[in-house]
């Protein structure tokens, strides 16, 4: 069938924007459009609308014109080379992010890439994935992105485009770029900085500037502020044995998460009770992923943060050590034992510590921790320094300037090359006011987003997946990114739109970046090397670490603002912004994975309320899912609340990347825009925040109601030292009488039997493997309001709970899926046998013979099988048909469906293995969850085997099954958590 | 000629008060109870058929849109996948209970006191079993399969699971239902065959005439028709014991804490005569009102019932201490917690509504003078009924929202859809029971007369 594109073009006419002007009708048309469905999955009264989630129509979907592949139903006459039908083809490629890139492998069957892994010779995602990196496939095949060219809304082309900047080329290269402006993302590719490089060359007096609505632009500033270069810190986590983190997230939301999360894990990793332990302590104001692994937790306000380092700082000099610029900690209200036990605790590891401070933190608080890196020797060990060369660096600062020059008229054109800075940018930048000042503006983007729509030039953006180009990791290592598809909606590649620019001719984006390698890969066979480099997804690099840098301006300024700040009050409580775990900015919004990801400490999905901590909810007066008006710098903004315990008292935090009017069906209307609240200054937190209660409540939708274990084994924790006193402890937690069957158990002694193992003191929570599973195995969206019914499909789920008191637990991580119970209760009361045992100890599911009682559902004792409420699939745009995997039965409403142990894989090994007349080896099938987690807590295999890594898992003392007394048997365990608590502060509560 | 004469004036104490009041006769009570078939009704039958029958189409247009969209209109979530539809099953196969204990079981003891309420009681059995043979169809995902449940031979060779208690049910319901239905069936042809005699009306004749099987009243006749009504009530006795027993076991063989109790099946058997007691004197008081049958059902009838009921009533009552008694001795965390959950959870409202209707109310039967006031019976009867569904409730919903992990809790609260099944269900329920009373002898004319002072062969001896 091949799509007729002409007569899909007359149902464009959402997209025709110049109707907006036009008339009122569609005017309010166009404004209920999308709004309309999303109101639908945030109204708690409609029903499942919503499914057609990933729906409506194709009519809607914008396919027209779209440069769709053809789908062909006739078998290829000639195949080609390397395509055996139904065996899916892997390729190298990279994903930038920020200034930072994740190496990946993509799955692709028939050209048609269906799921991305990480790349393992890549050094940043080290063979795994995030949640980010699995989503963007969403992404790509995205029905909703823009698939034309618009000027003044009206559908234009390519070419009408290149013609109008060929004259704006031609009379800003006589005028040297006078009055040009280029707004970008921050970018780390040695083509794009060529590029970049060249405009400049011809537009001498433009400005260029980036701008990360979230990024490490602290961190950068705080390092030029010693070095006075541009210095990217690079930590080796694995290598510390105590790490203090401030404010820092580093496992889930600060750069480079998969490697730290992984060193983390790695020195985590206890075999037995000789094995050592690193010793992580957090401070920090919001509970995070990082904040639930630490062995010690301070809660503390946001702005009190810098004081504290400080304090550490000075408490360190007190002990002996020499921190520049550091004589004493000042007067501090902290904590002293803790400050002290931590600070010693450093000072005792010297060399083998790790202090490290989160993106939010300002400047001066980055450049004390250097110093105290420095101090405690620790560079060459667990810090090293890299510079950044090829990479234009975000900056707010450039953002506030640009908006004034925008504002005074001195810019006539602005070219925006992604970005959403309408909806981003500070609430004082008034970006959307200062654009009607300028005569051109120009927006590269994936979708007509909230500033495209006023943009006079809409360029499409091609997803990187459809692109040619190249990045950096932060360490330096270059990837070539390689197109696994042709553009779907004719989008434009960033290569492209910016070698347009700055030559005013349009070329193959391949030839583009072969030229720029070419160079760089001068004096060998360059043929051979790009192959390889296409191949390995990486380019062996000198990657130049460098331990020592100078610190010429090695001085801190302890009386710095930050340093001295003010405890923040019930009367001035202070408001922290931070990105989202799904939507990260934003740039998310209409990706349904992400949107009905749970956030990992709240575990609310579709939604971004005020979080307050339960002293200061009790002390305004507020409850869950009451709706307060917050008001900051003269604005306002009315959102629910959410109460999560261990947040510190008197201050708010915000999540950004929601409440977006132009993202698309899923993401358009969810939650609310906290950017209206940022302003430049205080970027990242601000005091002066005032909030009153409205009266009214909103309905958030959770996918976890119940957060206490009700002391129940379930998940088994110890400290270190009761560990290694009792190395059973975990299986010594249940007691019961001997389990007996009645009747002789099927033995399960032959071939491959499969079992997992889940290791709960390395797990640390960050959702990875939940959207891994969901692209995997073609795992429906079913919209907020069956979120909050409890309908969520995922098939492993996070449980997260909480211990401890209320103000200042303590969080733990369990990932939950089918257990692969041996004696399992789903199966015996099926009445159609539509669940079964396999000889491999599979419980498996027929969907065939399915007919949907929900028994199994009622008897599993993990509550992990999910039921097909309605027809999830039924309305799935085309362009989403081919995001699933055609290895997985995509289901249709009435069935149950649950984990599998990824038995596609399973069985594609199997297959190759016979083929080639062999057992299959151990680690040769990975589940897609362990595929994914960063911290390998994951591990699958044949557990008849007793060399597979499995088996020996499952032979550790830490070693317990959820829930066996029950005698389900389930092939699932887990290895207990352990915490590393410092001897100096036992039983002490900080 | 006898020496001795039978002095009718010296009643022994012990006899009971007659069964059947108002100096009847054989043709008296023909007429009056076949009367109700053959004249127009009322504008209460013609109110309560249109409510009734409105509240039916209620029921097939929320199973239409069900069919439409799917079992998601209904509350179910993730820990809660059994709902209301369940809910209702269990609570009409309860119901069902009454029709066949009283036909089969009061027969088999001889009480005969039963005669006056039989009929009545199997055709609600009856009614009863197919509201709730209509939950567990509708109730699965894929609706077009459901006839997977039945071993039919097929060409995958594919059985349905034997182990599963949904197939015990879908064989006990059946099997109740279709010897309820033929119990039932036996029973009327001799009084079909009166109708048949009475009928002035070809089509009347015609209909009586096919269904009373060319009933004659011979003694032959009526020597193999005493047979079969018996043979068929030794048959439904144990049926009375099974069908909720193995209903009970849908709960007693699956591993969640509540549902996984040996106790479950005698207490269900217990609860639903007790419920099943509750409709039939619902149901009696209100038909006896509006035809005027007081010398036919007594009040005599409805204190024996009562006392059934508080008997039952304190089964259920011991079950459910028991079932505490149990969850604390066994020493199981998990059990204890559920219970615990049960009166002090989230559904403690239900817990308690369940405990006072079931429990407490039924108490006041203690005293005679309830036990015989018909206003007071009727009021209780209702609560009997509203606590045995909220048995049924507590049982489904409770247990399953907060089982073994506490990441899965969550609250189940119904929809629409599921207030409306449930209403519709009633309108169907006494949609076929008003064309019951309407057009067949509600009561069994035969038996009835076999229990008055007539039949006795020795009856007109006394008149000497």
């Amino acid at each position: 069938m091949k799509l007729d594109s002409n007569n899909l073009q007359g149902k464009a006419y959402w997209r025709s924007l110049d109707q907006l002007a036009d008339t009122p009708e569609f005017q309010e048309f166009l404004h209920r459009e999308f709004p309309e469905n999303a109101s639908e999955m945030t109204n708690p009264v409609t029903r499942r609308k919503f499914l057609t989630l990933m729906g409506a129509s194709i009519a809607f979907a914008g396919l027209a014109g779209c440069r769709k592949p053809v789908e062909k139903i006739v078998p290829y006459v000639k195949a080609p080379e390397n395509i055996v039908l139904g065996n899916p083809l892997n390729y190298a490629t990279a994903m930038p992010f920020g200034l930072n890139s994740y190496g990946l492998l993509v799955e692709s069957h028939e050209g048609r890439p269906t799921k991305i892994e990480g790349n393992e010779k890549h050094p940043v995602s080290q063979g795994k994935g995030n949640r980010f990196t699995q989503a963007e496939i969403l992404n790509l095949y995205d029905p909703d992105r823009s698939n034309a060219v618009y000027k003044q809304g009206k559908r234009a082309s390519w070419e009408d485009f290149k013609a109008a900047w060929e004259v704006l080329y031609k009379e800003f290269a006589s005028s040297g770029g006078e009055g040009l402006a280029v707004l970008s993302q921050s970018f780390n590719s040695p083509t794009l900085y060529r590029l970049y490089k060249e405009f400049k060359k011809v537009f001498p007096k433009s400005t260029w500037t980036a701008y990360e609505p979230v990024s490490d632009e602290n961190v950068y500033e705080g390092l030029r502020s010693l070095s006075g270069k541009v210095l990217q810190p690079l930590y080796s986590f694995d290598k510390a044995k105590v790490i203090l983190a401030l404010d820092s997230d580093f496992m889930m939301s600060e750069t480079n998460d998969i490697p730290a999360a992984r060193g983390f894990a790695k020195g985590r990793a206890v075999k037995d009770i000789k094995d050592d332990m690193n010793r992580l302590y957090i401070v920090e104001h919001n509970y995070t992923v990082t904040g639930s692994m630490a062995d010690h937790r301070l809660r503390l306000q946001w702005r009190q943060i810098p004081a504290f380092v400080k304090a550490l700082a000075g408490e360190l000099v007190k002990q002996g050590l020499d921190v520049p610029g550091v004589t004493d900690g000042g007067s501090s209200s902290f904590d002293a034992k803790w400050l002290s036990a931590v600070a010693r605790d450093l000072r005792k590891n010297k060399t083998r510590s790790l202090v490290v401070a989160g993106h939010r933190q300002p400047a001066e608080v980055h450049a004390l921790c250097a110093l105290i890196n420095r101090a405690l020797g620790n560079e060459g060990s667990t810090v090293a320094y890299t510079s950044v060369d090829e990479a234009v660096l975000p900056s707010t600062g450039g953002l506030m300037q640009l908006a004034g020059q925008m504002q005074s008229g001195k810019v006539k054109a602005l070219i925006m090359l992604g970005g959403n800075p309408v909806y981003d940018a500070p609430a004082d930048a008034d970006f959307s006011a200062a654009m009607q000042k300028v005569e051109t503006t120009v927006h590269l983007s994936s979708r007509v987003d909230e500033t495209s729509a006023q943009a006079l030039w809409h360029i499409p953006a091609a997803h990187f997946l459809e692109s040619w180009g190249d990045v950096r990791a932060l360490d330096g290592t270059p990837s070539i990114v390689q197109p696994l598809i042709q553009p779907l909606f004719n989008g434009v590649e960033e290569v492209r739109m910016f070698h347009l620019l700055a030559t005013n001719t349009d070329k193959k984006t391949y030839d583009v970046v072969r030229e720029t390698w070419q160079k760089q890969l001068s004096g060998k066979d360059f043929e051979k090397a790009w192959r390889k480099a296409l191949v390995d997804g990486v380019i062996p690099t000198r990657v130049r670490r460098s331990a020592k840098v100078s610190f010429k301006n090695g001085q801190i300024n302890l009386s710095a603002a930050p340093f001295n700040a003010q405890p923040a009050t019930a009367g001035n409580p202070e408001v922290v912004f931070q990105a989202s775990a799904g939507m990260f900015d934003g740039r998310y919004a209409n990706n349904g994975w992400l949107q009905e990801l749970p956030d990992p400490i709240t575990k609310l999905a579709w939604d971004n309320p005020v979080l307050v901590s339960p002293r200061t909810a009790k002390e305004l007066g507020v409850s869950n899912e009451d709706v307060v008006s917050l008001r900051l710098n003269g604005r306002e903004q009315e959102l629910p609340v959410w109460i999560v315990p261990g947040h510190a008292d008197n201050s708010l935090t915000l999540t950004l990347g929601y409440g977006r009017t132009r993202a698309g069906r899923v993401g358009n209307k969810v939650g609310f825009n906290v950017y209206s609240l940022r302003s430049s200054k205080t970027f990242y937190g601000a005091e002066g925040a005032s909030l009153t209660r409205t009266g009214k409540t909103y309905t958030l939708a959770n996918t976890q109601d119940h957060g206490s274990m009700e002391g129940r084994p379930i998940v088994r924790e110890a400290d270190l030292a009761e560990y290694v006193q009792n190395p059973d402890f975990a299986k010594e937690m249940v007691v019961h009488p001997p389990l007996e069957s009645l009747w002789d158990e099927y033995p399960y002694d032959k071939g491959y039997q499969w079992g997992m193992t889940i290791d709960l003191n390395t797990c640390i929570g960050c959702n990875a493997c939940m959207i891994a599973c969901q692209s995997e195995n073609n795992i429906p969206v079913v919209g907020k309001e069956l979120v909050h019914q409890g309908r969520e499909m995922s098939w492993i789920r996070l449980d997260r709970y909480f211990s401890g008191n209320l103000e200042d637990p303590e969080v733990v991580y369990q990932p939950v899926a089918c257990q692969q119970c041996e004696n399992a209760p789903c199966e015996q009361v099926c009445p159609v046998a539509a669940t079964n045992h396999d000889e491999e100890g599979l419980n498996v599911m027929v969907y065939n013979r399915c007919i949907g009682t929900r028994y199994c559902s009622n008897n599993c004792p993990y509550k992990v099988r999910r039921f097909n409420y309605f027809n999830f699939t039924k309305d799935y745009p085309e362009t989403i048909k081919m995001a699933q995997n055609p290895d997985v039965t995509v289901r249709s409403r009435g069935v149950m469906e649950k984990c599998t142990y990824c038995t596609q894989r399973i069985e594609r090994a199997k297959i190759s293995s016979k083929n080639e007349g062999r057992e299959l080896r151990d680690g040769e099938v990975v589940t897609a969850c362990q595929q994914t987690c960063p911290t390998d807590a994951i591990v699958f295999g044949n557990i008849l085997d007793p060399e597979s890594q499995v088996s020996k898992i499952k032979a550790q003392n830490r070693n317990y099954e959820l829930l066996a007394e029950l005698n389900v048997k389930p092939r699932t365990s887990y290895l207990a958590k352990l915490r590393n608590p410092n001897p100096e502060l036992e039983n002490y509560n900080a | 000629m006898s020496v001795t004469v039978k002095n009718n004036s010296i009643t022994p104490v012990l006899e009971e008060p007659p069964l059947i009041t108002g100096n009847q006769t054989f043709a008296s009570i023909t007429e009056k109870i076949s009367s109700i078939t053959e004249t127009k009704p009322g504008k209460g039958w013609a109110l309560g058929f249109s409510i009734a029958a409105f509240l039916a189409l209620i029921l097939f247009g929320s199973i239409g849109f069900l069919f439409w969209e799917g079992v998601g209109i209904w509350g179910l979530n993730n820990p809660v996948s059994w709902g209301w539809a369940i809910v209702n099953f269990v609570f009409w196969v309860g119901i069902g209970h009454a029709g066949t204990l009283i036909s089969a079981i009061l027969f088999i003891f001889r009480q005969r006191w039963r005669t006056s309420i039989n009929r009545f009681a199997e055709a609600m059995t009856i009614f009863a079993v197919i509201c709730a043979l209509i939950f567990p169809g509708i109730h699965v995902g894929r609706v077009w399969v459901a006839y997977f449940m039945f071993p039919i031979p097929n060409q995958m060779e594919m059985w349905p699971n034997f182990r599963s208690p949904l197939l015990w049910d879908v064989f006990a319901v059946g099997t109740y239902f279709s010897v309820s239905l033929m119990f039932w069936y036996t029973g009327l042809i001799p009084d079909l065959a009166t109708l048949r005699d009475r009928a002035k009306s070809m089509l009347r004749k015609r209909v009586f005439g096919i269904l009373s099987l060319g009933w004659r009243g011979g003694n032959k006749q009526w020597k193999h028709y005493e047979l079969a009504y018996l043979l068929l009530a030794g048959l439904s006795t144990p049926l009375v014991l099974s069908v909720h027993s193995v209903v009970s076991t849908d709960f007693a063989t699956s591993v969640i804490p509540g549902w996984h109790t040996t106790i479950f099946p005698p207490y269900f058997v217990a609860g639903a005569i007790f419920s099943g007691f509750a409709m039939v004197l619902t149901l009696a008081i209100i038909a006896r009102k509006i035809f005027g049958l007081e010398h036919i059902i007594t009040i005599n009838h409805f204190e024996k019932m009562n006392k059934i009921m508080l008997l039952t009533g304190m089964m259920v009552g011991y079950a459910y201490g028991m079932e505490f008694f149990i969850a604390w001795y066994s020493g199981n965390d998990y059990e204890t917690f559920t219970f615990l959950n049960r009166a002090f959870g989230p559904y403690a409202w239900a817990y308690w509504t369940m405990i006072t209707c079931n429990v407490f109310i039924p108490q006041l039967f203690w005293f005679k003078k309830i036990r015989r006031s018909i206003p007071a019976m009727f009021v209780i009867t209702i609560f009997i009924n509203i606590g045995m569904w909220f048995e049924r409730f507590v049982i489904v919903v409770s247990s399953l929202s907060r089982d073994f992990l506490p990441s899965s809790w969550d609250y189940y609260a119904p929809t629409i859809f599921d207030i409306s099944l449930l209403v519709g269900s009633f309108g169907l329920f006494f949609t076929l029971f008003l064309l019951f009373i309407r057009y067949l002898p509600m009561i069994a004319m035969s038996e009835v007369k076999g229990v008055m002072p007539q039949a006795d062969p020795h009856y007109y001896e006394k008149h000497d």
